[in-house]
C-alpha cells in the first residue's frame, strides 16, 4: 500500500534531483531499525523512510546533504550507546552502520555500460 | 543511476524478487568499485550494472541469489593480494501473498492492515456483497465466488502453494473452513490459521480423524485458533492477532515468545 522504495527513488530522479540514499549495512546491539532499512535524503527537505529516527537519523540527514554536494559515497557510524539521559532519551543502546551514497538522473560513465540498452 | 533505479522500481511493481549489490568499502585494485552497483535477479536474465570484479563476479551472483532465495540480506567480503571489497547484497523478496477466506468482519480490517504491511493481499468470499471493492479498497484482489473452487483456481497450475503464501479461514460457517483447510492441508504454505474456539477445532479434528481417517498430526502446522492470545475482542483486535501470528511465524520468532 505504501509506495514501494525504488519508484518514489525513480520518481525524484526522473523529476530530475539529485539525492542521497542511507541504507543501514550492520547494526550492533539494539537498534530502532534492521539491517536493510533505507531512507531517501531529499535535498529540500522531503526525506522519505526511515533509517530509526531521532539524533542518529539527523546524523545521516547531515552526512547525507554532503554526499548530495561532493557524490562521495560514505559509510557513516551512528552509536546510540550513551548513558541514558534526560538529553537523549531516545538513545537504543546499539550502534548502527550506514551506507550513503547519492542518486542523480545522470548517466554517469561510471555507471554506464552496454547493458543501459536493455532496460 | 537512473537506469538502476528503474529496474528496481519495476521489479517492486512486478512483485518479484530482486537485489541491490552496493559497495560498502574497497581498497586496492577494488577502489574504483566504490559508489556502483549491480542489480541481479534470481533467474539468468542480463545483469544491470558492473562492479567490475572480474573473476569473483561468478561467486557473487551465486552469494547474492542464494540471499534472494533466503530472503535476507547479505554482506559479503572479499580480498585478493591486490586489495579487499565488502560488499552489501540488499533483497528485495517478493511479497508473501496472504489469502483470506471469507469477507466478514475480521477480513476487512486485516486486509487493510495486510496490505500496510506490504503483503500481497486476495480476498474470497462467495457474498459479492461482502466480496467487492468497496469494502476491501486496498486488497490487490477481490474474488467473489465457490471458494473451493476460486480458492483452487488460485493455486493456477501449480501443484501446490507454494512458500510464499498464507492462508487464513474466516468464513462465515466452519463447514466452509474445513472444506477448504482439507483442500490445502498438504500444500507447503507458510502459514494456515483457521478461526474457531478450541473446543469446536478439536472436535473438527477429532471428527476428521473418525470420518475421513486424517491422521492427527496433520493439522499440527495448523494455526487453530487462529492469532496470537492478546486478548482480543472485535473484529478488528482479532485481525491484529491474527496479522501478528503470522508475523511471528514469518519472522521466525520463538514459539515460546508468541
Amino acid at each position: 500500500m505504501t509506495k514501494p522504495f525504488y519508484c518514489q527513488l525513480e520518481q525524484f530522479l526522473e523529476e530530475g534531483l539529485t539525492v542521497a540514499v542511507a541504507t543501514i549495512v550492520q547494526v550492533k546491539g539494539s537498534t530502532p531499525r534492521e539491517v536493510g532499512a533505507k531512507m531517501i535524503i531529499h535535498p529540500y527537505g522531503k526525506h522519505v523512510g526511515t533509517v530509526g529516527g531521532g539524533c542518529g537519523e539527523a546524523e545521516v540527514i547531515r552526512a547525507g546533504l554532503d554526499v548530495i554536494a561532493d557524490g562521495q559515497p560514505r559509510l557513516v557510524r551512528v552509536d546510540l550507546t550513551e548513558p541514558i539521559s534526560m538529553q537523549s532519551m531516545g538513545v537504543c543502546g546499539g550502534v548502527l552502520d550506514v551506507l550513503i551514497e547519492r542518486w542523480g538522473p545522470e548517466e554517469t560513465k561510471a555507471q554506464n555500460n552496454a547493458m543501459w540498452a536493455e532496460v | 543511476m537512473r537506469a538502476i533505479a528503474a529496474a528496481l522500481a519495476a521489479s517492486a511493481e512486478r512483485r518479484e524478487a530482486v537485489a541491490l549489490v552496493s559497495v560498502i568499502q574497497a581498497t586496492g585494485e577494488f577502489s574504483p568499485a566504490l559508489g556502483r552497483h549491480l542489480v541481479v535477479w534470481l533467474d539468468e536474465r542480463t545483469l544491470l550494472g558492473d562492479l567490475q570484479l572480474g573473476d569473483l563476479q561468478p561467486r557473487l551472483l551465486e552469494e547474492a541469489r542464494a540471499a534472494l532465495r533466503e530472503r535476507r540480506h547479505a554482506r559479503l567480503d572479499y580480498r585478493t593480494e591486490a586489495g579487499a571489497i565488502t560488499l552489501f547484497v540488499e533483497v528485495q523478496p517478493q511479497p508473501y501473498h496472504l489469502i483470506i477466506a471469507g469477507a466478514g468482519h475480521v477480513a476487512a480490517p486485516l486486509a487493510v492492515m495486510a496490505s500496510l504491511c506490504d503483503f500481497t493481499v486476495t480476498v474470497l468470499d462467495d457474498r459479492p456483497q461482502y466480496a467487492n471493492r468497496e469494502r476491501f479498497p486496498t486488497a490487490d484482489r477481490v474474488i467473489a465466488g465457490p471458494f473451493r473452487e476460486e480458492l483452487r483456481k488460485l493455486r493456477g497450475d501449480r501443484p501446490t502453494f507454494d512458500p510464499n503464501t498464507c492462508i487464513v479461514l474466516v468464513t462465515r460457517g466452519h463447514q466452509y473452513d474445513v472444506e477448504l483447510l482439507l483442500e490445502v492441508l498438504d500444500d507447503p504454505v507458510a502459514y494456515i490459521g483457521m478461526i474457531g474456539s478450541r473446543r469446536r477445532v478439536r472436535a473438527v479434528y477429532e471428527l476428521l480423524e473418525r470420518e475421513r481417517g486424517i491422521p492427527r498430526h496433520k493439522f499440527d502446522r495448523v494455526h487453530a485458533p487462529i492469532g496470537l492470545d492478546i486478548g482480543a475482542q472485535t473484529p478488528a483486535e482479532i485481525a491484529v492477532a491474527i496479522l501478528a501470528e503470522i508475523i511471528a511465524v514469518l519472522r521466525k520468532q520463538s514459539p515460546e515468545r508468541r
